[in-house]
């Protein structure tokens, strides 16, 4: 059988020559750095990194791109001939909601597309993942889609930044403001995993500081699209809240039956995290009178307003908070970037910390040094009837301005930087 | 007690989604020997169908339940036509990966076509609210789905048992070769029992429609637990199917009101154990190992 | 319908002995030129893909041990993929050990779970033993989701630290982490390949292409089927781990259903019973899917299920297997041609 062992023979040798090979090492190879130019590659290069094709291509998507762009703009508008990033590319893929996708392609755009930022990466799970990579790689991430407080806790780095909203802000808006509205009794729904659970946290933390009760918590599993029997659970008592913590397709459903079961007269729905996508594709009558805390609303005043109309111009839809959020971030970005002279990202960062900031969407917003969590003013919604409605995605009433001292919480212990 | 109620009916609706779609790939392995893995993704064309005919062309509800599984008939026999006849043949493998690769691009196109945030659909006029008997308030929808998919379920029945189409459809699905050497053409037969079966499954689609979310992914998880429907049914059962399905339902609703946490691992529990124990099913025939 | 047809030979040519013989200097010349091809992949193609290449082609091998050469359809090995996935993860981050022995102790969880798991299974055939293997997968997905404080959850394990001995190239540079891990992946693929070619192979194509028979030869078939499967689920394991090591992340998707669909693509794809087949279509498809991505197309699933669907009904055999069948062919006519 000396065929056999030959091959075998063969084999063998290739393998340890690899192992061999690889624990050599040595050689050149690994990141170019900056060499002579101010700038990485003579450019900075502004990845996009979220759901193009999912539950969130609407809410951020490829019209972030837009926004994007209009940042760009308007940054060489302002500088001219003195801006320091004449070169400004944008990279955009897809991560499909997925947090594994969201690692891979975090990493290939900071190493293979030579990103110097990546943006927006919405769905917790796929945030944490970008947040790795980015201190790993040592290149700034601002994060807009996302909920999760981890990002400022526990996953807190130098290089990442928590732009627009998370859980808390969202709990301590909808839950203390709805507490104050008379809503004091409430039953919590919320699915079974970390998202869910973190806001079912929140939010009985905020209801019961603000004199509220919680009369039940009901888990929920993770997806689902069957949520009769828990509606049925939650009405039981008859609370003057239900409190949905479910997100996307599960609200959508969520909200279909518990219209269906007769709720919608029987108890205020307060729903954890809302989009004014959700209110689109379900159809305003379904979500009439639900109350929610947004991070931007498109015409809830006329600066807003004209920015909508520029963003509606180029994209025939009116934008999101997420949509104006990327502006933001990357507006805010290039004026680091030009404060500091380079791309580098240990500069850009001493740069943002601790800026306070007033644009289009951050109103008395502050990048806070401790945590890289940026306040802003937030706003509790609450969603108009079918006549109310004047035109196209004139969803939302603004009841109150939550002022950015209040909407967020405080550093939190888990955060080493 | 009434919570339980609630329960039962809750269970026995979503029951009766299952019940339909698996009625349809009962009979589609009984006479083909295809498992079908593109179910589910039908089952969400049959929503899909719905809601898009509502919005461009304002078929209402009554009308869609007609319409939708006529189309996806169609679409069945246009399946079997172009696709799946060719490997009848061989090994029930080939079919099951090509029905599997025919689900990716379904759902992909509808995705591409329709995003994903989902469309919209209400619950049609007179159906809506809730129906209180004595104490208890039970969604109307739900008690019309429930009884829709029984009633749907019994004439699928009687057409089976009192017809000749029907015999022919049993007989393949219980006992092949004593069938065919009987010399009746079974061939013949397959296109119109598939696009049948195909059928079934965009039914169950509309009835969903109006209390599920309708997105591009609204099948991919059904068509897992619709497979562990039909083995606990028995391959090849028909009433096997129907049982099961009626009877996932309601465990998945007592599993997910009762002890949520372990809600989705019962069905998958209870279908190992089947296979385990009674390989053919609560309804099946005899494997022939 | 009964499933005698999964085990029934209804196509001419799943492994059979190779045409080639043992000292034709043919098998030389593609072991090596298969060498250099994995020695140059990742100067062609970013490492990081290039290592997942070599990882879904082991898993691939994996199946179709089980698949093309004991006539099994398993529809859960996600189940050992992942689940070693995370095991090597988890070694990973609490010991801190080098990364090989990170993947074998991933591979060894692997084998662990698939004796009872193949003991439970291989009492049926066909599209039962399917079904039975997706379930238990589902379990293996629900344990894996629920205990979230050993797995990260929702959010994955995450941060895994790619160790070996200390040497920073390859723990840094995705480019010498290919070598490294390739070294590993060679290892599972020798084994398939000894496997295969070995008497205990023999019995397993014997049982494949009619039990009835082989029992009445005396052999143990469901044993044989257990090992099978357990062998077949730590090559899984191998490959799963090193998988997670690169990407220095394991997630839930590693142990979903959808992963175990699109391993038995990439099988058929390459051509079932060929076991080479594995490497070439997982080859294909993963750079494919690259590919288009980076080109910015969306809808790429559509492409991939398109093609998946034209493999199944035009090239059934595979790239692997319709290959082989072409040069198979040429080599039988040239036997047969009369001599002069």
């Amino acid at each position: 059988m000396s065929g056999r062992k030959k091959v075998t023979g063969a084999v063998a040798m290739a393998a340890s020559a690899s192992l061999a090979l690889a624990a050599c090492g040595g050689g050149t190879g690994g990141p170019q750095t900056g060499g002579e130019s101010k700038l990485s590659n003579d450019k900075v290069i502004i990845g996009l990194l979220n759901d193009q094709s999912g539950v969130y291509k609407d809410l951020s998507g490829p019209n972030s791109a837009v926004a994007i762009q209009m940042a760009i703009d308007d940054y060489k508008a302002k500088y001219g001939n003195d801006a320091v990033a004449k070169t400004i590319e944008i990279v955009q893929a897809d991560h499909q909601n997925k947090p594994d996708v969201a690692n891979t392609k975090a990493q290939e755009m900071y190493d293979r597309q030579n990103a110097d930022i990546i943006l927006d990466v919405p769905t917790s799970s796929a945030a944490l993942a970008v947040a790795t990579q980015a201190k790993a790689k040592k290149k700034l991430f601002i994060d807009i889609g996302a909920a999760t407080t981890a990002l400022t806790g526990a996953s807190c780095n130098k290089y990442t930044f928590h732009w627009a909203y998370d859980t808390y802000m969202l709990a301590h808006g909808t839950g203390a403001a709805t507490v104050k509205n008379g809503g004091k009794t409430w039953s919590i729904v919320y699915p079974d995993y970390a998202f869910g659970q973190d806001m079912n946290k929140s939010f009985t933390t905020a209801v019961e500081g603000a004199g509220g009760k919680i009369v039940q918590s009901i888990p929920t599993p993770f997806p689902n699209d069957n949520f009769s029997t828990f509606i049925t659970k939650a009405a039981a008592d008859n609370p003057d809240v239900v409190g949905i913590m479910a997100a996307g397709g599960d609200l959508i459903n969520f909200v279909k039956q518990y219209n269906q079961a007769g709720m919608q007269d029987k108890a205020t729905l307060a729903v954890g995290l809302m989009f004014i996508t959700d209110i689109h594709s379900l159809g305003v009558e379904q979500f009439s009178g639900t109350q929610f805390t947004d991070a931007w609303y498109w015409n809830f005043d006329d600066e807003n307003r004209k920015w909508a109309d520029r963003f509606t111009e180029k994209t025939k839809t009116r934008p999101s908070f997420a949509h104006a959020g990327n502006y933001s971030a990357a507006l805010q970005y290039l004026e680091a970037v030009q404060a500091a002279g380079t791309d580098a990202a240990d500069a850009v960062v001493a740069k943002l910390e601790g800026k306070k900031v007033n644009d289009v969407f951050l109103r008395n917003g502050e990048i806070r040094a401790a945590d890289h969590r940026v306040l802003h003013d937030s706003y509790l919604a609450k969603v108009k009837t079918k006549d109310q409605v004047k035109e196209d995605w004139d969803y939302q009433e603004i009841l109150t301005t939550i002022p950015a001292a209040e909407a967020f919480g405080p550093v939190s212990d888990a955060c080493k930087m | 007690m009434s919570a339980f109620i609630q329960y039962t009916l809750q269970g026995l609706a979503a029951g009766g989604f299952y019940a339909v779609s698996a009625l349809g790939l009962a009979v589609i392995f009984g006479v083909l020997g295809v498992v079908n893995f593109s179910h589910g993704a039908v089952y969400m064309l049959g929503a899909v169908l719905a809601a898009v005919l509502l919005a461009e062309l304002n078929v209402n509800f009554w009308l869609a339940l007609v319409i939708v599984p006529i189309i996806m008939f169609g679409f069945g026999v246009l399946m079997e036509r172009a696709l799946v006849r060719w490997l009848l043949q061989l090994d029930p493998l080939y079919n099951f990966l090509l029905t599997f690769g025919l689900t990716l691009v379904l759902v992909e196109a509808v995705k591409q076509r329709y995003g994903v945030s989902g469309l919209p659909y209400q619950i049609p006029p007179g159906l809506g609210g809730q129906v209180t008997v004595g104490s208890v308030g039970l969604p109307t929808y739900a008690i019309f789905a429930c009884l829709f998919s029984v009633v749907v379920c019994v004439a699928v029945g009687l057409l089976l048992t009192r017809t000749r189409i029907g015999m022919i459809v049993r007989a393949a699905t219980e006992a092949p070769e004593r069938t065919r050497a009987l010399g009746i053409n079974v061939g013949r037969w397959v296109t119109p029992v598939f696009g049948f079966g195909i059928a079934l499954a965009g039914l169950a689609g509309v009835l969903a429609a109006p209390s599920r979310a309708i997105t591009a992914e609204m099948g991919s998880n059904f068509v897992i637990i619709l497979f562990a429907v039909v083995v606990i049914g028995g391959l090849g059962s028909i009433l096997g199917a129907v049982v099961a399905g009626f009877l996932v339902g309601l465990v998945e609703a007592y599993g997910v009101a009762y002890a949520p946490a372990y809600a989705q691992i019962v069905i998958f529990i209870m279908m190992a154990l089947v296979i385990l124990v009674r390989p053919a099913g609560l309804f099946g025939r005899e494997e022939i190992a | 319908m009964t499933d005698q047809q999964l085990t029934a030979r209804t196509d001419v040519d799943l492994a059979q002995p190779s045409i080639l013989s043992r000292r034709s200097p043919w098998r030389y010349v593609l072991l090596l030129a298969g060498l250099a091809v994995l020695v140059l992949l990742p100067y062609q193609i970013y490492p990081p893909v290039a290592m997942d290449i070599l990882c879904w082609g082991l898993f691939a091998i994996s199946i179709d041990l089980l698949l093309g050469f004991t006539g099994l359809l398993s529809f859960g090995h996600a189940a050992f993929w992942g689940g070693s996935a995370y095991a090597t993860g988890i070694i990973a981050i609490k010991t801190g050990v080098p990364f090989p022995l990170a993947v074998l102790g991933g591979a060894v969880f692997a084998m662990v779970i698939a004796v009872p798991i193949g003991y439970l299974s291989v009492r049926r055939t066909g599209i039962y033993f399917a079904m039975v293997t997706l379930a238990f997968a589902q379990m293996l997905f629900f344990i894996v989701n629920q205990w979230r404080s050993l797995t990260g959850g929702e959010n994955g394990l995450q941060n895994i630290p790619k160790n070996f001995f200390g040497v920073e190239a390859v723990e840094t540079d995705s480019f010498y982490f290919y070598y490294a891990g390739a070294g590993v992946i060679l290892v599972g693929i020798l084994i398939a390949w000894r496997v295969v070619n070995s008497p205990f192979g023999r019995v397993l194509t014997a049982i494949r292409d009619n039990p009835a028979r082989a029992r009445a030869l005396g052999y143990d078939v469901e044993r044989y089927k257990i090992v099978a499967f357990v062998i077949s689920a730590g090559l899984a394991g191998l490959a799963g781990g090193v998988f997670s090591i690169s990407h220095s992340f394991a997630s839930l998707q590693e142990v979903g259903w959808t992963t175990s669909g699109k391993v038995v693509l990439i099988t058929v794809l390459g051509g079932i019973g060929t076991l080479w087949g594995g490497l070439v279509g997982a080859g294909v498809v993963v750079y494919l899917e690259d590919y288009l991505a980076s080109a910015g197309i969306s809808g790429i699933a559509m492409i991939t299920g398109a093609i998946f669907v034209l493999i199944v009904l035009l090239f059934r055999h595979g790239i692997w297997g319709t290959a082989r069948n072409l040069v198979r062919e040429q080599v039988i006519e040239r036997r047969n041609r009369p001599h002069r």
